[in-house]
């Protein structure tokens, strides 16, 4: 119900049909992450009342990069729309339809709406439901907890309020603690920076601009994490991915830089898996497909097609049991089929 | 400079005259290298006991190969060296073991060629130097005299196991030690 209604709601309003994909792969995961960044959202309505400083200070960086600055303004009264959209997100599918067209009204409200309600799946409609408004507002908020140490603590806290705490929002939690980590300190990075881009992208999915901030300053441990080139490519299917992040973003990449050798892996263990020998007991070269599956002996013994073919010419007797090979009806039909030359050679 | 153009436009002609004479071998030759090349890492890995061998040089298709008297036989304490030389189609056809010191045996000529069914019709592509080795050391051990090439060696066997023994101790202390 609530993953169809989602995409359904989608559709119309996000412009890519790529993301939509994305979003239906990640709609689980996105749902805890919404959850958290709901439950962020709340720990930072409290905390944004106690401290009024940080908030300025994330708002100041949100609008100067912030293209829709009106959302900005409105921050407060967002946030209070909210915690209502909250409490009505159990009716919420409607409005999300409703509501989420209004992302696609604003130029990046497309890339960033069609990001925020992916990555957040049905509960996101909530926020989607908040209007184009309500994006900048939750970007922001989104992008103070990325940027600030306290958000840590608090998202704790609000994981526990949220009443979500399942196991895989505090698996999202640890994620976002250890991307906040990331981001406080760039230079402490590598290994933690796949999961800290992801995370800042999806806590901070709502605006661009604030991502641009944590991709310029992560772009700068991506060389080292080997990311660099899927995520210049295409930094929305490392969103997609982002659901899983920190498990799938390392993996992709070593897929990306190291095909060759992966597969070689691979094919070796499936031959060893198999109990076949890997290559032709005769010549010493590998087995290919045909090779392996060719069983032209009862005692099991194996060769390749040319060796095979090479003793049929000569004594005709299998290798492994010195039984002559049963394919004299082979021969036979050969010359027949492939004419007179074979005939000839056969002969011979 | 003449030389090396002179010495590619030979190779050229020679391979263009005769293509498929010159590249069958050739690929045939490098296919059994293949296989020479592997049989001499499984011997060296795993050596049958009281055997060797190994490429003489830089020829892989020549090896020379080495089999310790087995005890409790008249060749007990000899080493007896075997030239083996494969040939170009290598696991088609058998290899050429030679006994390259001299050994009173029925089994093995006069030249040294070893008369062994497994090196004759016997041959399988299956079998690898190391069981050839195997097997004519377990020759010396066991005799055939109903298959050998030295009919009087193979009589004196038979008929007078005890002298047939001291003459290949004596053979054995005189050229295999």
């Amino acid at each position: 119900m609530v993953s169809d209604s989602v995409p359904a709601a989608l559709i119309p309003s996000a412009a890519n049909t790529k993301n939509l994909g994305k979003k239906k792969r990640t709609n689980r995961s996105a749902k805890l992450k919404q959850n958290k960044i709901e439950a962020r959202r709340e720990q930072w309505l409290s905390q944004g009342s106690v401290k009024s400083k940080g908030c300025k200070d994330v708002i100041d960086s949100d609008g100067h990069e912030l293209p829709l600055s009106s959302g900005n303004h409105g921050k407060r009264p967002l946030e209070q729309l909210e915690t209502r959209h909250r409490v009505e997100e159990d009716d919420g599918l409607i409005h999300q339809h409703s509501d989420s067209e209004s992302p696609a009204n604003s130029p990046t409200g497309n890339d960033s709406g069609t990001n925020f309600t992916g990555s957040s799946g049905s509960s996101s409609g909530s926020s989607s439901s908040r209007s184009s408004s309500s994006y900048s507002s939750a970007g922001c908020c989104s992008g103070n907890i990325t940027e600030e140490d306290d958000d840590e603590e608090e998202e704790g806290g609000g994981e526990e309020e949220g009443d979500d705490g399942c196991l895989d929002d505090w698996e999202a939690v640890a994620d976002a603690l250890a991307a906040n980590d990331k981001r406080q300190n760039p230079c402490s990075d590598s290994p933690p920076s796949h999961g800290d881009e992801s995370v800042v992208q999806m806590a901070s999915s709502n605006c661009e601009d604030p991502n641009r901030g944590p991709n310029s300053g992560s772009r700068n441990l991506k060389p080292e994490s080997a990311n660099l080139v899927p995520w210049t490519g295409n930094c929305r299917a490392w969103r997609a991915d982002d659901a899983f992040r920190p498990q799938s973003l390392p993996n992709l990449s070593k897929q990306h830089s190291l095909p060759i050798s992966d597969r070689r892996c691979g094919g070796g263990v499936l031959w060893s898996r198999s109990a076949m020998p890997s290559s032709c007991p005769i010549c010493c070269e590998d087995l290919d497909l045909t090779d392996t599956s060719f069983l032209p002996c009862l005692c099991g013994f194996r060769l390749c097609l040319f060796c095979h073919k090479r003793i049929l010419e000569e004594d005709a007797r299998c290798p492994g049991c010195r039984k002559p090979y049963e394919c004299e009806a082979v021969v036979e039909t050969e010359p027949s089929v492939l004419g007179g030359s074979l005939t000839l050679r056969l002969a011979r | 400079m003449k030389t090396s153009s002179g010495g590619a436009g030979g190779g050229r002609p020679s391979s263009s005259s005769a293509p498929t004479y010159s590249w069958a071998p050739t690929t045939s030759v490098s296919a059994s290298g293949k296989r020479i090349h592997r049989e001499m890492v499984e011997l060296n890995n795993d050596p049958p006991p009281h055997c060797s061998a190994g490429p003489k040089g830089d020829n892989l298709y020549h090896w020379i190969a080495t089999i310790i008297g087995p005890p409790g036989t008249a060749y007990q304490g000899g080493i007896f060296f075997l030239d083996i030389i494969f040939p170009s189609d290598y696991p088609f056809n058998p290899p050429q073991v030679v006994f390259k010191t001299r050994i009173y045996h029925c089994n093995v000529g006069t030249d040294g060629h070893v008369s062994l069914g497994m090196l004759k019709d016997g041959w399988s592509p299956a079998l690898t130097i190391t069981k050839v080795l195997t097997a004519i050391r377990s020759l010396l051990t066991n005799p055939d005299p109903y298959n050998a090439v030295v009919p009087g060696i193979a009589h004196l066997y038979l008929e007078n196991k005890a002298k047939h023994d001291l003459v290949a101790g004596e053979w054995t202390a005189r050229f295999a030690k």
